[in-house]
């Protein structure tokens, strides 16, 4: 092969999906290369780097179900949860984190989520931690609007991709409605029909609105819920900065009450 | 007093959820309880809020009156009899369809209930059991509900009651017998303990019997939950009847046989109360012993505290221009989680003769500070009683330090990353024997330098609380 005489490192290329990172660990690991020549990097979010070789990974299920297989049974369900975690955050240097993460977890075993004195258990813990705290937060703050035919709709815009963690919540929840709930940032719906499975599913929001006859103002129960919202504060505690830090405004975009 | 004949359910709903709002305790927390096919709602342990009001206050559950109507008369009570306000009463069907819209709509985590005493206490509680009743029967919520047991009501209607909800609580108010007997004449500590400890046995009875959860039935033929079934006829419109043969028990009794499953657990989120702050001129000492007890003697869950605001003019209250007293009742909560989790004794946070908070400092790290012949600690081999103890360490990071130290090696960086809080930690622990910064363990120091790095959250609590100029130099001569 023609290459430029021995590039320092190649970066695995993947798209930002667990999946596609899972499959550019699968690839990077398979490559041969040694651990410390390999990189990966997500799909648009990287600075070239001139004596490096960029190979594009193409997201492959049976690679990427591999990897998951494989950590869960030779380590532990645990372990990976801490990868999956991570790998749904908006953290742009993840991708690689979770590689380092897991050859080190290949290397100490499944004793590897308690060694927080680590620091490629320490990048993991917080993408872990960040991701789970946000995925609360949505499991808080998502409002649903009822529409015709008995369907709830709700819409979120989470940094990370939160909607696969939150959306078995509301499954358990509302087991026998139906509802839609939609990440508006990443055109990603959780679709629930009454008394059955829920899918997660590429939208478009426009097209899906449309569909549902989406009207926001329709609902009587909003202005309930506004005026409780309003009456429940006492005045003489009033403390706007204390509700800001529970409450930080971006999350209150799709909030009813706000 | 204005008649409620035709009042719109907007109008109750703002005059009960404001007649509600002083009620402190808003959690969901304490059992968890899986979805159903056919019902409405689950429950999870750690309790989930739901929004935040202009107080900062957590939004957790629909808190409403079930009847601002009140033949009490408490002096510190916007409700009480002889307030000439606006009275309205739910009608429990009105409750339970708002309860399943909100919950529908991910507003709430369910229903807090609470209510006035209409004419008795028994008649009350029997209104508040046929609102649960029809909300878990007939309407299949899941959800959480925490109701209020009024004292003095018939035992055998608190006990069914209690197969019906998660959470039950009644307010001990004043956390001394005078006090209480100063501005609450109709109410007694026994007789508000009297149920709290009837229901403590119940748990108990409940919790060796070992029942199963679930509160519903199984499920009926059709499943869902239809618009039909929701608009199906009440429930009768009378109270209960006390006689042991109440048509719900001895459904309970029956099923206990047959479907273990969907038997009920009684009360299964445990209790809690609530005392005002500052109505009284009681000491935070009297306050957090109180709070001890009831966490000993009857199995609290909680002990909530509010501080208190003037709603009513009277001579027995302090005068209406009062502010609340934040700041205290924010070291009462973190004494609180002292006592809960840290291992903490009244007896060791405050004494007769020191009888209140410092209000520079937090209870802990005042604590510590006054026992530095214990500091520092080495946190690579104390133990879980004695990380617990040192300020800036917490329950989560106690167990991170346990296990992380026993696979690797630590050092301040990565106690940092633990999510222990070094700034008020560094005076008092060692990593490998080495502190972080040279510092000389010594009281007026350390307590110094860590009012210095608090004030600015102090002074955001305290600042709806005085107006009187804190200063340092004055106020504060700790030693």
């Amino acid at each position: 092969m023609n290459q430029p005489d021995t590039p320092s490192q190649t970066i695995y290329l993947c798209d930002d999906t667990p999946d596609g990172i899972f499959t550019a660990v699968y690839d990077a690991w398979a490559s041969g290369l040694g651990h410390q020549n390999v990189a990966l990097a997500l799909n648009g979010d990287y600075n070239l780097s001139l004596f490096a070789r960029y190979v594009s990974v193409t997201t492959d299920y049976e690679k990427s179900f591999r990897v998951a297989r494989s950590v869960q049974r030779k380590l532990s369900s645990a372990v990976f949860d801490m990868a999956y975690r991570a790998s749904l955050s908006n953290d742009p240097e993840k991708a690689d984190a979770i590689y380092r993460f897991l050859v080190l977890a290949f290397r100490r075993g499944p004793k590897i989520v308690s060694m927080l004195g680590l620091p490629q258990v320490q990048t993991i813990f917080a993408l872990h931690r960040r991701v789970s705290n946000e995925a609360h937060y949505f499991v808080e703050f998502t409002r649903f609007s009822a529409l015709a035919q008995h369907l709830l709709y709700g819409k979120i815009c989470p940094k990370a991709n939160v909607l696969p963690l939150t959306a078995p919540h509301f499954a358990d929840r509302l087991p026998s409605e139906s509802w839609i709930l939609l990440d508006e940032k990443r055109n990603l719906a959780a679709l629930h029909p009454a008394d059955r499975d829920w899918v997660l599913m590429p939208v478009q929001k426009d097209e899906l609105e449309a569909l549902c006859h989406y009207d926001a103002e329709e609902d009587q129960y909003r202005s309930l819920w506004k005026l409780f919202h309003k009456t429940i504060a006492i005045r003489e505690r009033t403390n706007p900065r204390c509700q800001m830090t529970h409450l930080p405004l971006w999350y209150r975009k799709n909030m009813t009450e706000f | 007093m204005i008649l409620q004949e035709h009042m719109s359910l907007e109008k109750k709903l703002e005059i009960l959820s404001d007649a509600a709002k002083y009620d402190v305790a808003c959690t969901s927390s304490g059992v968890t309880r899986r979805g159903e096919k056919g019902c409405l709602g689950n429950t999870a342990a750690g309790g989930i809020c739901h929004s935040f009001a202009a107080d900062g206050r957590c939004i957790s559950l629909l808190k409403v009156l079930f009847s601002n109507e009140c033949v009490y008369d408490c002096k510190y009570c916007l409700n009480r009899a002889s307030n000439d306000v606006p009275r309205a009463t739910f009608t429990p069907e009105e409750l339970c369809t708002l309860t399943v819209e909100f919950y529908r709509r991910n507003y709430i985590e369910g229903l807090f209930l609470s209510s006035g005493i209409i004419n008795t206490p028994s008649h009350t509680m029997g209104l508040l059991y046929q609102t649960l009743l029809l909300l878990r029967r007939q309407y299949r919520f899941n959800g959480y509900i925490h109701v209020k047991t009024i004292p003095g009501a018939d035992p055998e209607l608190i006990q069914k009651i209690g197969y019906l909800a998660d959470r039950m609580s009644a307010n001990l108010e004043i956390s001394t017998q005078e006090g209480l007997k100063k501005l609450a004449p109709h109410k007694t500590h026994a007789r508000i303990l009297a149920p709290i400890r009837q229901i403590q046995n119940s748990i108990l009875q409940d919790r060796l019997e070992g029942r199963a959860e679930g509160f519903l039935p199984p499920p009926r033929t059709q499943t869902g939950l239809t618009v039909a079934s929701r608009n199906q006829s009440s429930l009768s419109p009378q109270i209960p009847a006390h006689s042991a043969a109440d048509p719900h028990l001895q459904y309970l009794a029956r099923t206990a046989q047959t479907v273990s499953r969907s038997h009920p657990r009684f009360v299964p989120a445990g209790q809690s109360t609530q005392m005002i702050v500052g109505a009284v001129p009681e000491s935070d000492f009297q306050l957090v012993r109180t709070a001890e007890a009831l966490y000993q003697n009857y199995d609290l869950k909680r002990v909530f505290y509010s501080a208190y605001v003037p709603v009513n003019e009277d001579a027995s209250l302090p005068s209406l221009d009062t502010r609340p007293p934040l700041l205290r009742e924010h070291r009462l909560y973190q004494a609180d989680w002292l006592l809960r989790f840290y291992g903490f004794h009244a007896g060791e946070l405050l004494t007769e003769e020191r009888p209140n908070f410092n209000l520079f400092i937090d209870p802990k790290c005042d604590w510590a500070v006054r026992h530095l012949e214990l500091f520092p600690v080495e946190i690579t081999s104390a133990d879980y009683a004695t990380l617990l103890r040192v300020p800036g360490i917490g329950v989560k990071s106690a167990r991170r330090i346990l296990y992380a130290r026993k696979h690797s090696l630590l050092d301040f960086q990565a106690l940092k990353k633990m999510g222990v809080v070094l700034k008020r930690a560094h005076y008092f622990i060692t990593v490998n024997g080495h502190m972080l910064y040279p510092v000389k363990l010594e009281e007026t120091y350390i307590t110094h330098n860590l009012i210095r790095s608090e004030q600015d959250k102090n002074w955001q609590i305290a600042r709806e609380m005085t107006y009187q100029q804190m200063s340092l130099f004055d106020d504060f001569q700790l030693v």
